[in-house]
């Protein structure tokens, strides 16, 4: 990849045009249960009722996501952010067609992104039926997001993963996918919570797909709160965007605890060559999870029961975690470590930097010099996913 | 106020001794479903509320104070008298170079809510006025280097209100409260403005309200069935500060600071690490959700230097960022007798975390700021 402005995000959302299961999957097979976006007047299929019908998505006949069409406020003209189109032609085709996309990635002064899923893949989107089912759904997923990479290399696509198989068979569309351009994996951070039957992340029923990915130099990412719900009842109260900005706000409390998880589970000490990265988590935080995983550790003496890595080493060696906003976290960039931060934009989400990033970024990096605010901006990134 | 050491720790555990309860509540009228520690048939002993045992590893929380730290002790002979002797417990702050200790409970919950989970109102108050009384008469009663504060019933709003008065009358210095009452019973959100009294009354009466850490596990992620019971613990021990993240979000665009401009309020065992980074995200949040627009004047930061306070006593970071949170919002503890507590090295602890803070904004962090709330220069 050819880095021209100095910045990739490694953490954006691609939406994958309507027809991405219809036109990919078995009419004769699946029929209407294929992800689709069907008309509805249904106000329960609504967050703000409209008299007006909209489009939603359907997986095996059931609603995803009833927010609208598309999570994209960011570029929906609205300066206030509310507005999610509701239609398909109400979304702008620069969230969906990779080469109209393109021209945002300029506007935005961004050379590359990494591209997480958007409408209407959430963590359990693809539970709604077998396993047959859920390979043929996430098999048009991988297949559409991997042709994004063929119309530019500034894209670089991550592949979702089937869960209801064997371990083989997630390890195998691993692989399937990485062969088709894919530069990682995203997964949930605990399976079990998801979804009944799974088995627990610290099982090593899992190991198979940790060597796979080791083996194929791709890392595993989770995203936010990557289908963990901890949350305190939201309150009647909030309008939409009050919620919208409650919620997150409160979302690195999520992360701050699962991933600790991570570090106790042993997978890193059995895999020491496999990455992890974290997405849209913010760093400001970081040191609390660094610093409370060595405090307890020495506190309790946790190398006497198998955890022989020192916490805080095992993730300078293994992780990443994304920023884009924050200053403070910038400040501890050191305690943090130099090459386990990268930046991101979320776009089109209504976090996002979008379309000011290179404000966003100068404010965040003030007085970085210039060889570590080129590690953090794009250095890591290219390292972390090969784009040399 | 009388300084030896230069330390008032904002957030220290009493032990409650097994006749706290069955001491000051009528027999006659409440049997078996008074506090109380009963034997298992596996030899250990547990404490039991209305019939429930309650939520903890051990007969009492004394990690710091066990021979082994991951070993809460499992019967009551084996509970170290330093934890529940008021008088022990001086010298044990002594050991630590500690002159004010800020007292929350343990068998009343970390952060008061064992009997919040009660359906029975009339036992609640009960359970939580024997506490109140207790905690003057064994420990304020003891040394004023105690601090206490009251843990309160959840409803009716009324009882509330007047236990807050009545404990704080009787020497009380802060109300400890459940900072999600309705995740321990059918209760409205704590958002709703029918709690408006409690917010009222601690602004009159100058007490702060405190909401500690670990009021429900339904907020931590859950230790794996697999883990050591070492492991496990020292997961709850990273994932409880940190699940207070979910509460302060909430609080920052709640409206109640709006309603209360003077009312106090400190989330303890919370570490200062995050702090920073909690409210750049609210403030971040805030604006590209664009609230100016939806009536809120002020930025989530601002409310927070303004009204809220937040507890360290291990992390080195929170000192670094220590601008960026307000020097008036940072509180330090022990944490005793739990095990992460940094009991007896707390004065090498806090040389490490605040290594390169000035002797000036030191002091504001131990001492001055903790006397302010709790208004020991009076």
């Amino acid at each position: 990849m050819k880095i021209q402005y100095g910045l990739i995000s490694c953490d954006s959302h691609a939406q994958l045009h309507k027809d991405t299961w219809t036109s990919r999957m078995s009419k004769a097979k699946w029929g209407d249960k294929m992800p689709q976006l069907r008309e509805t007047t249904d106000k329960e299929h609504m967050i703000r009722a409209s008299d007006k019908p909209v489009e939603r998505w359907f997986v095996n006949g059931k609603v995803v996501g009833e927010r609208g069409t598309v999570n994209c406020p960011t570029v929906m003209s609205d300066p206030l952010r509310k507005t999610f189109p509701q239609r398909w032609d109400e979304v702008p085709s620069v969230v969906y067609d990779p080469a109209e996309r393109l021209k945002a990635l300029d506007r935005d002064g961004v050379d590359g992104e990494v591209l997480f899923p958007n409408d209407p893949v959430q963590s359990a989107t693809f539970f709604q039926g077998d396993a047959e089912f859920e390979l043929a759904c996430v098999q048009a997923y991988n297949d559409a997001l991997a042709e994004w990479r063929q119309a530019s290399d500034r894209y670089i696509p991550l592949a979702i993963i089937p869960y209801l198989d064997t371990i083989e068979a997630a390890a195998e569309e691993t692989r399937r996918a990485v062969k088709k351009g894919h530069r990682g994996i995203v997964m949930l951070a605990e399976p079990s919570m998801v979804k009944k039957g799974l088995k627990h992340f610290n099982d090593p029923w899992w190991d198979p797909l940790w060597a796979t990915c080791q083996d194929l130099g791709v890392p595993i990412h989770w995203h936010a709160g990557a289908g963990i719900a901890l949350r305190v009842p939201r309150w009647k109260g909030y309008t939409p965007n009050q919620g919208q900005a409650m919620g997150p706000a409160g979302g690195f409390s999520v992360q701050a605890q699962f991933i600790p998880n991570l570090i106790f589970s042993g997978v890193l000490d059995r895999f020491p060559r496999l990455r992890w990265v974290c997405a849209e988590t913010g760093i400001g935080w970081v040191t609390y999870m660094l610093e409370t995983c060595d405090h307890e550790w020495e506190r309790r003496h946790l190398w006497t029961q198998g955890i022989v890595t020192r916490p805080s080493e095992l993730f300078k060696r293994q992780m990443s975690m994304n920023f884009w906003y924050e200053r403070a976290g910038i400040e501890l960039r050191h305690v943090i470590g130099m090459d386990n931060i990268m930046w991101e934009s979320d776009f089109p989400h209504s976090t996002s930097t979008f379309p000011e990033s290179k404000q966003f970024v100068e404010r965040c990096l003030k007085g970085v010099p210039e060889p570590e605010r080129n590690k953090l901006c794009y250095g890591n990134a290219v390292r972390t996913y090969g784009l040399n | 106020m009388q300084l030896k050491y230069g330390f008032i720790s904002a957030d220290d555990h009493v032990q409650e001794h097994p006749e706290v309860w069955t001491k000051r509540m009528s027999k006659a009228k409440w049997g078996d479903r008074i506090p109380h520690v009963e034997r298992q048939a596996d030899g250990t002993e547990r404490w039991v509320v209305d019939g429930k045992k309650i939520d903890l590893s051990g007969v009492a929380l004394a990690g710091a104070a066990m021979p082994d730290r991951a070993q809460e002790p499992q019967r009551w002979e084996e509970v170290p008298r330093i934890t529940y002797t008021p008088r022990e417990r001086l010298t044990a702050m002594d050991v630590d170079g500690v002159d004010y200790s800020v007292l929350y409970p343990s068998v009343a919950g970390r952060a008061g809510e064992t009997f919040g989970r009660l359906a029975d109102p009339e036992l609640e108050l009960a359970c939580v006025q024997a506490y109140n009384d207790w905690l003057i008469e064994e420990w304020g009663a003891a040394s004023p280097r105690f601090i206490p504060q009251c843990i309160v019933p959840l409803a009716p709003i009324e009882a509330t209100v007047s236990e807050i008065k009545r404990a704080v009358a009787k020497g009380h210095r802060g109300v400890v409260l459940p900072s999600v009452p309705m995740m321990l019973r059918e209760l409205p959100h704590i958002n709703e403005p029918v709690y408006d009294p409690v917010w009222a009354t601690c602004q009159d009466l100058d007490v702060p309200v405190c909401f500690h850490s670990g009021v429900t596990r339904e907020i931590q992620f859950p230790p794996y069935a697999g883990f050591s019971p070492e492991i496990a613990s020292a997961m709850e021990a990273i994932t409880r500060p940190v699940s207070a993240v979910l509460v302060v979000a909430n609080f920052l665009f709640a409206r109640i600071l709006e309603r209360f401009p003077k009312l106090k309020v400190i989330f303890a065992e919370t570490s200062l690490a995050w702090g920073a980074y909690e409210l750049e995200l609210a403030d971040h949040q805030f604006e590209r959700q664009r609230l100016q627009t939806e009536g809120y004047d002020l930025l989530p930061s601002v409310l927070f230097k303004r009204q809220c306070h937040i507890v360290g006593w291990f992390d080195t970071t929170g000192l670094k960022t220590r601008h960026h949170i307000g020097l008036d919002n940072l509180l330090w503890s022990t944490n005793f007798p739990q095990a992460t507590s940094t009991w007896p090295e707390s004065r090498r602890a806090i040389a490490r975390s605040f290594d390169g803070v000035p002797e000036k904004e030191r002091r504001q962090v131990l001492v001055d700021n903790a006397a302010r709330l709790y208004h020991l220069n009076s």
